[in-house]
Formats: C-alpha cells, structure tokens, sequence
C-alpha cells in the first residue's frame, strides 16, 4: 500500500519533470532561433495579423467591461467613507498595474494561444510538421519563432490599449454615472501613477506575451492522438498558460515593486 | 556503395517490435519497391531514413552519411536531397498548391520569383496539374493531393524520391495514373527511389527490386521476375491476396462458398 502511494508520487514527480524539461528545451530551442535564417517577413506579418490587429476587438470590449464594473464596485466602497474622489485614484492604479496586463493577459491566452494550440495540434496530426521536417526547415524556426515574436510584441501594445480603454471605462461610471468631474477625473486617475507603473506593465506584458506563445507553440507540437488530442492541446494550453500568468504576475509584481 | 543503406535496423514502440534487424541496400539509380501487409514496419522504416524516428539499434546510412549521428544542419542538408511523398500527402493546408510546391525553393534557394514560378510550372506539369496552382489543398481530390506531393517533393531536385504508400485509398483509374507518374519521374529525372505500396500491379512495373517486409523482419529483396517466383509461403498468399495462410497472425473467417454467401 505505502510503497505503491510512493510508487504513484515518483512517477508523477517524474512525469512533471520530463513535462517541463520538455518544454524548457523547446523553449530555450525557440529563442535560440530567432537569430537564425531565412528570415520570414511575410510569416511574422501574418502572425501580426491574428495576433495584434485581430485581437483588438475582444481587448477594447473587455477592458472595457472589467474597468467599467471595477469602477461601479469603487465608487460603491469609497460612497461608505464619503471618499468619493479617491475612486479616479484608485480605478488608475489598479487599471495600470494589474487589470490592464492581466486581462489582456487571459483574454489573448484563451484567444491567441488556443489558436497556436489547435494550429500546430492539426499540422502535428496530418503529418504537415513532418512534411516540414522534410523538406529541410526546422519546424520550431518556422512556427515557433514568428508567433514568439509577435506575441511578444503585441501583447504589451495590447495592454497600452487596455490602459486607455480603462481610463474611459471608468470615465462612463465615475463622471456619466456618478456624476463626478471630468476635469478632476483626468487629474486624479493619473494622481497615484508614476512612469514606472507603465513600464512595470508593459514588463508583465511582455513576460505574459512570451508564456502565450510558447505554451500555445508547445501543446500544438506536442499534440498526439488525432481529432481528440487536437481538441485537447486549446482547452490545455488555455488552462496552464492562463495558471503561468497568474503566477508570473505574482512574482513579477512582488519582483518589480520592490 | 549505396546510397541507401539500412543496416540491421530495429525499432519498437514499447513492447511493439516493429522492425527486427532489417538490412536493405538501394544502388543509385534504383527503385525499390517495399511491400508488406499494414503494420509490418514500412512507414517506420521510411521515418528512419528521413531522420524522423531514431533506431533502437542497427543505422540507416544516406550516401554513407549515418542519418541517426548527424547534427541537425547536416541532417538538414541530407534531407535537401531527399524528397519525401507521405501517404496523405500532408500538404501545408493555409497554402495553395502554388505556395506548397514553392516551399523548398524559396526556402532554400535564393532564385528570383519568376524562376521559382517556372520551376513550379515545370514540376505540376510532370505531374498532370497545370492550371491548379491557386487552389487550396482543400479544394483537391484524394489523387490531385498526392500528385501536389510528389510536385512539392520533386521541386528541390531531389537525388532520392521516398513515396510512402502513394495509392492507397484512390481508386483503381487513379492509381494507374499514379503508377505511370513515378514511372515517369523515374525515367525522366533517373533518381534513386524506395516505394512503399501494396498495389501489386505498380509495383511490379515501377520495381526494379521488390523488397517484403514481414512481421518486423525483411523476408526477400530481388528482382520482380525472382520475387513472382518466391517459394516462401508468406510471398505466395501476399501475391494470391488470399485471406488463408502464414499471412495473419489471427485466422481469418471461414471462406463460404459464393452461393452460400447470396443465400
């Protein structure tokens, strides 16, 4: 019984370990090809495409959304110690530090990494990577490679947007709704904030960008089992990387705060 | 020395012995045929020689390079002079037939646009396609994806061609077309080929030597005439395509007869 409990563990343990050591050398193989070529314009473009200009659309409406419920919650709180005005101050804190980055964060894990996933799942199942393989181009150079790079860069631009479309979520509810000024709103929002707020984000961004990415590249390439395991390599490329985030947003913001 | 030379070749997946130290030799020039009934080892031994499966012991050497020792650059320059045809097809399906032919060229070779679409003129047009070069795989039948793969493999001017069950599942018209267009390829280009396919018809017309490949283990390698006339039990119900036999590990259901069968 004891032995077959430790049996069960250690094989988990080892397990994880080759999980993440797996996925550690695909990662490490990843960045290590950015520097190598052909260089693929027309491929990074197109990833730009999907990546960026298609996934403004889900960014602008749930930033708004969560700014806009955040601010309602605020002006509520701060209504109990008639602190109304400290509602705009705190909307642009926690707009700029947390639910910028991180919503962007999940929404683009769920919309962009899934996609990578069923992508690179479908391609792994119909022999297409093998057929990559074959024809002499490495397969993490040709698709890892330009959807690392633009989700690398668009996530933190994304997350730029989410900060604006939070200042007039807020805005709806603090000045539409409550009635404050418009005047002091714009003042206060920013109040709190400094340059490096932004920049703490746009750091998130970018590491949030990566783990998109390369969990999405990596459970696609990993994918095993025709239509069933193509259907699972989204739905758990969703879940670890959306767990990655949050994580990574723990020790980034205990990280960069300091 | 061969270009091809598999040299006692074992694979298992698990328990699963696929392959059990097989040894072939493919002179330049020469087409191979492989046949074997599904499961015997054929695909994993084309992976082995496409550097895409390593060997749990013995090695697949290309042109004396042993493929499993390799880095990834020289494999990648052993490949360039490998064309490789899977069993279906594996086109880039987000490509036309254009941009799938187009692949290794532009990949490879730094030839302006104009020659990169003459090449791939040329290469459609050896395989019956012209005209077909804005579709999307979607859009093709089972035989015109095939025929875009052996395009698309032909492209990079390949010293081997490696089809990997080429016929399988197109009907019978079509299978003949298919027949004729590896015939032709290798006519026309002389490149070394292994075929792996269970059309007989084909095979003995494409063959220069039929190789067989039973339970892991290569049972002959000869020429066609040789083969036709091969004692070995196992051969003999390969080339009936009679159920009862050695062939099957697990018998097979009684043979009624034709009017019990209609009664």
């Amino acid at each position: 019984m004891v032995l077959t409990v430790i049996d069960k563990v250690g094989a988990g343990v080892l397990r994880a370990t080759d999980t993440f050591g797996d996925f550690a050398v695909l990662a490490g193989r990843a960045f290590a090809a950015i520097f190598k070529r052909p260089f693929d314009g027309k491929n990074l473009l197109n990833q730009f495409q999907s990546v960026g200009v298609n996934s403004i659309p889900v960014v602008v409406l749930t930033s708004l959304a969560v700014s806009m419920v955040f601010a309602v919650q605020l002006a509520f709180g701060f209504r109990q110690f008639q602190a109304e005005g400290l509602a705009s101050q705190v909307e642009g804190l926690a707009v700029m530090r947390e639910l910028a980055p991180v919503i962007t964060g999940l929404m683009l894990s769920g919309r962009i990494g899934s996609a990578m996933a069923a992508e690179l799942g479908t391609m792994q199942v119909t022999e297409q990577i093998d057929a990559l393989e074959c024809l002499a181009t490495d397969p993490i150079h040709y698709l890892f490679v330009p959807r690392l790079l633009a989700s690398m860069l668009v996530v933190p631009l994304l997350t730029v947007v989410s900060v604006y479309i939070g200042f007039w979520g807020g805005y709806l509810i603090l000045v539409g709704v409550e009635g404050q000024s418009a005047y002091v709103y714009g003042n206060e929002f920013y109040k709190l904030l400094a340059f490096r707020d932004l920049r703490i984000a746009i750091y998130k961004a970018f590491v949030f960008g990566i783990i998109i990415a390369l969990v999405g590249c990596w459970k696609g390439y990993r994918t095993q089992g025709g239509a069933e395991g193509v259907g699972q390599a989204p739905t758990s490329s969703v879940v670890t990387s959306s767990l990655w985030i949050l994580i990574a947003d723990f020790f980034l913001t205990k990280l960069l705060l300091v | 020395m061969a270009v091809i030379d598999v040299v006692n070749l074992s694979k298992a997946f698990g328990t699963n012995v696929v392959l059990s130290n097989v040894n072939l030799q493919v002179e330049e020039g020469e087409s191979l045929v492989v046949l074997g009934g599904s499961g015997s080892g054929k695909t994993v031994m084309l992976r082995n020689i496409m550097g895409l499966l390593t060997p749990d012991s013995g090695h697949v050497a290309v042109e004396g390079k042993i493929i499993a020792q390799l880095s990834r650059e020289e494999l990648f320059t052993v490949r360039k002079s490998i064309g490789m045809c899977f069993q279906m097809a594996a086109l880039f399906d987000s490509m036309t037939v254009f941009e799938n032919v187009a692949f290794g060229l532009r990949r490879h070779h730094k030839m302006t646009e104009a020659k990169v679409q003459a090449r791939v003129e040329e290469c459609l047009s050896m395989v019956g396609l012209k005209d077909t070069d804005k579709l999307k795989p979607a859009e093709l039948s089972g035989g015109m994806k095939r025929r875009v793969g052996f395009a698309r493999a032909i492209a990079l001017k390949p010293k081997i061609l490696l089809f990997d069950e080429p016929t399988t599942g197109l009907d019978p018209v079509m299978t003949d077309v298919i027949g004729r267009i590896i015939l032709d390829l290798k006519h026309e280009l002389g490149i070394t080929s292994i075929t792996i396919t269970h059309d007989l018809k084909s095979a003995f017309e494409i063959a220069d030597r039929i190789a067989m490949l039973f339970r892991g283990e290569c049972i002959a390698c000869e020429a066609p005439s040789d083969f036709k006339v091969n004692p070995h039990p196992v051969i003999q119900q390969f080339l009936r395509g009679d159920a009862d036999g050695p062939f099957l590990q697990d018998p097979p259901p009684p043979k009624r007869k034709a009017q019990e069968a209609h009664a």
